[in-house]
């Protein structure tokens, strides 16, 4: 008691000091699980390898593909084979040099199956590395790829600083990361937070000393935090907390675009979701306006682009919320009104729409979505499933109806794995043979018009089988304090451009 | 020759006490960490499928944590395990730590909520269960209140006054602002009220000291020494610690689950904290190793208080 009443002053004393000059605290729902970009699987991990480290290519302001790293990349006339320069001067955060043999080691170590990496995928298309001497370095590409160079973004890593061959996630680098990026870890806390200190070798001075990234698993409080000055930023603000922000004279919203878009998507091993006319007649049923007006802004869709993207097909426009069309769709495909419901083989229509619990917002749109169901005669049951449940049910076990849900793309939008009869992301196995030569044929292509004019091709075809009901791409709001200036954010990674940030 | 088999006597006891303990808590462990095993089995997913989207690195990563092992096997592989000093490293939710590392520093930060909760709830008991039958309805009610809704208000109200001086220059940023944000002793005091009120401690130990005093009062030795002119109060503690030592053992384990609740809701990063994470991201290795560690946390409160009325109660002492 007496020791309780000893130390509580001075820990309040403590803890009354103001944030240090130049600190930016940022909230993230969950705090990374393992800072190693080989074994990021979340959007929070992301943005702490952001802050970290460094790929070959990054984004520039206009979202172009620029060295980083790299001094040059060369692709042959072949386009499989790809020459890389490393830009001399470049030192890890610990000082060593950071040379060609560490992009080796790094693409060697994504591949090498005992690694066991989340994040292979960004380097499978390379067939072997070898080094030419400390700058350059070749990699041999498994099959032509006229875009090999927008995949270089994959982030870098110090040969030298992995204690253990194979890489194992228990590597002591998850505790003491060694990055070439903009800020080094300084310290992890007791509370989850992680402190970042500015790289003092960073090739540009930097505005902004330390970075906190602060863990409130509250999303609904994470404003309220910005709003009394206890953080000066939030990654994306959710929509209902937007008119408060944007009252706030202490608060600077930044909208930006995501190459994010919302579906709801089918089953398609699962009848009646397999006949395309069941699903095109749940298309018109969806008024899809009144889905979004609830929960923010944004543009809605006919396709599996965000209309910004060279490959949105203007020329598809969504499917009409059109009862009537959807009644005679629903009659082809050999259902009819019983009641209030459409029935088929005596059994009433039930769908049972699965959405993720951490999607925001899904709680509105699955009960709106339901209600409108329910008016044109479908019976709709809804289910919210944790990470778990959604990997296993949703990927593993393709064992559902419909699903609501989100899918986010970096620079490329490559939505291959999402389309194509092969896709790793295919869990409604959708199956199109003229969607998967398009889609091959975008990947392999050298030219960007005969590119967009098969991805536009594709943007048609899926509109018509519809696979999914593509919904909208939201607006999306990142908040940030006053007190910090010179703010853009990237839309994937968030803090490619943070040497730019400048703290009042 | 009598006070040397007394002695014997107290002794076997003690031993016997203890020894009891220990197979029940063995008996505990074994049985938490098979019935989280089937448990977190049962529902759907599990760590492999959390860590990778691709089928072959989820095969792969299954089998590299025996993920595809029967419960059974899995289970023994843990309990020979830690038989040998290795809870194993986490899986999900923070890949590659060791799990034992883990516990300790999270178990470090509950240990002082744990143990201010109960110390709270005894030190209330007390005075309250001299209150009589009023005292005791009235923290039957607050008991049965919605404590930790109850503790949103409180924050919510408390973050809500601050900021208004605080935006009117009538008051510097105190420490604790924001809640539960801040790291401050107000939060843990919240914290420790919140599990002590929360998880029932205050009602049971309050309930055992006041149905201890009526009986106290009533008994021939505490009559004897009111006859005498002594003060009763002396022998009245003495005799009120073995219940209430029983009671605030058993309170431990209801305790431990409240700290689940009360670390979320406070955003304390303790073991509570830490096993809801463990579950909630199907890292086994983590959840088993913090339920045995509660599991023994729990067996000893009890031989403690098995020790503690042993050594104080003189009819257990002394009985045949």
């Amino acid at each position: 008691m007496s020791s309780a009443r000893v130390m509580t002053p001075l820990l309040l004393a403590a803890l009354a000091a103001p944030a240090l000059a130049g600190s930016l605290r940022y909230a993230e729902d969950s705090a990374p699980a393992i800072v190693n970009p080989l074994y990021s699987t979340t959007m929070a991990e992301a943005r702490v390898n952001e802050l970290l480290f460094g790929g070959l290519y990054a984004d520039d302001r206009d979202l172009r593909a620029t060295p980083l790293i790299a001094e040059s990349a060369t692709l042959n006339a072949t386009a499989d084979e790809l020459r890389i320069t490393v830009r001399p001067g470049l030192t890890w955060h610990d000082g060593k040099p950071l040379t060609a043999r560490d992009v080796a080691f790094t693409v060697e170590t994504l591949q090498d199956p005992k690694t066991l990496s989340t994040e292979a995928g960004r380097v499978d298309w390379v067939q072997s590395v070898s080094v030419v001497n400390d700058r350059e370095l070749v990699l041999k590409l498994k099959r032509p790829d006229p875009q090999a160079i927008d995949k270089l973004f994959f982030k870098i890593l110090p040969a030298h600083a992995f204690a253990s061959r194979p890489v194992t996630r228990a590597d002591p680098f998850r505790t003491k990361p060694v990055g070439s990026g903009p800020y080094r870890l300084a310290r992890f806390g007791d509370d989850n937070s992680i402190t970042f200190a500015a790289n003092p070798s960073y090739p540009k001075p930097l505005g902004v000393s330390e970075i906190v990234m602060r863990e409130v698993s509250d999303k609904s409080y994470q404003a309220k935090l910005l709003l009394y000055e206890s953080l000066e930023a939030l990654v994306r603000v959710l929509p209902r907390d937007l008119a408060v922000l944007q009252k706030s004279r202490k608060v600077e919203l930044y909208p930006y675009q995501t190459n994010s878009w919302w579906y709801i998507g089918f089953n398609l091993n699962a009848a009646p979701f397999d006949d395309e006319r069941v699903r095109q007649a749940l298309a018109c049923m969806t008024d899809v306006p009144s889905l979004l007006a609830p929960i923010g802004t944004g543009q809605t869709l006919s396709g599996p682009f965000v209309r910004s993207s060279p490959y949105y097909n203007h020329d598809v426009p969504p499917w009409p919320h059109d009862e009537g069309r959807a009644a005679e769709l629903m009659k082809s495909a050999g259902f009819t009104k019983v009641g209030e419901y459409w029935s088929r083989d005596g059994q009433a229509l039930t769908v049972t729409v699965s959405a993720h619990k951490t999607l925001e917002s899904a709680q509105e749109v699955v009960i709106n979505l339901q209600s409108q169901w329910r008016a044109a005669g479908v019976k709709v049951d809804v289910e919210f499933l944790d990470e778990a449940a959604w990997k296993a049910r949703i990927w593993k076990q393709h064992d559902y109806d419909v699903v609501l849900a989100q899918w986010s793309f970096d620079r490329n939008e490559d939505v291959r794995e999402q389309l194509h009869s092969t896709g790793a992301r295919n869990f409604g196995s959708y199956k199109n043979a003229e969607v998967d030569a398009l889609l091959d044929s975008a990947r392999a292509s050298r030219d960007p018009a005969a590119r967009k004019a098969d991805l536009r091709k594709v943007h048609a075809l899926v509109h018509e089988d519809a696979p999914m009901i593509f919904l909208w791409s939201l607006d999306s709001y990142s908040a940030v304090s006053t007190k910090v200036r010179d703010v853009v954010v990237h839309p994937f990674a968030y803090f490619s451009f943070v040497s730019d940030w400048k703290m009042q | 020759m009598g006070a040397s088999a007394m002695s014997v006597g107290r002794g076997g006891r003690l031993a016997f006490a203890a020894l009891r303990r220990v197979v029940a808590a063995v008996g505990s462990v074994l049985g938490a960490t098979l019935l989280l095993q089937a448990l977190v089995g049962l529902a759907p997913g599990d760590a492999a499928d959390l860590a990778a989207n691709d089928p072959a690195l989820r095969d792969a990563l299954s089998a590299a944590w025996g993920l595809d092992e029967p419960l059974l096997t899995r289970w023994s592989r843990f309990v020979l395990g830690a038989l040998g000093g290795d809870l194993g490293e986490s899986l999900t939710v923070r890949p590659g730590a060791s799990v034992w590392s883990l516990i300790t520093a999270a178990a470090g930060r509950s240990s002082g909520l744990v143990a201010a909760a109960l110390a709270l709830g005894l030190g209330l008991a007390l005075p309250l269960g001299f209150g009589g039958a009023r005292a005791r309805r009235l923290t039957l009610v607050f008991s049965a209140a919605p404590v930790f809704l109850a503790l949103y208000a409180v924050m919510t109200g408390l973050n809500e006054g601050a900021w208004a001086l605080i935006e009117a220059g009538k008051m510097e940023r105190p420490g604790w602002f924001a809640l539960p944000d801040a790291d401050s002793g107000l939060r843990w005091a919240l914290g420790a009220c919140a599990l002590a009120w929360g998880s029932s401690s205050l009602a049971e130990l309050q309930a055992a000291t006041a149905d201890e005093l009526t009986r106290l009062r009533r008994a021939p030795f505490v009559l004897a020494a009111q006859a005498r002119g002594e003060p009763a109060w002396p022998v009245a503690l003495r005799s009120l610690l073995p219940p209430l030592s029983e009671v605030a053992a058993s309170q431990v384990a209801v305790t431990l689950g409240g700290l689940i609740v009360v670390e979320r809701a406070l955003q304390l990063n303790g073991a509570g904290s830490l096993f809801w994470q463990a579950c909630r991201l199907r890292d086994l290795p983590l959840a088993c190793g913090l339920a045995a560690a509660a599991a023994l946390v729990v067996a000893g409160a009890r031989l403690t208080s098995d020790l503690t009325r042993l050594w104080l109660d003189p009819r257990l002492r002394e009985a045949p």
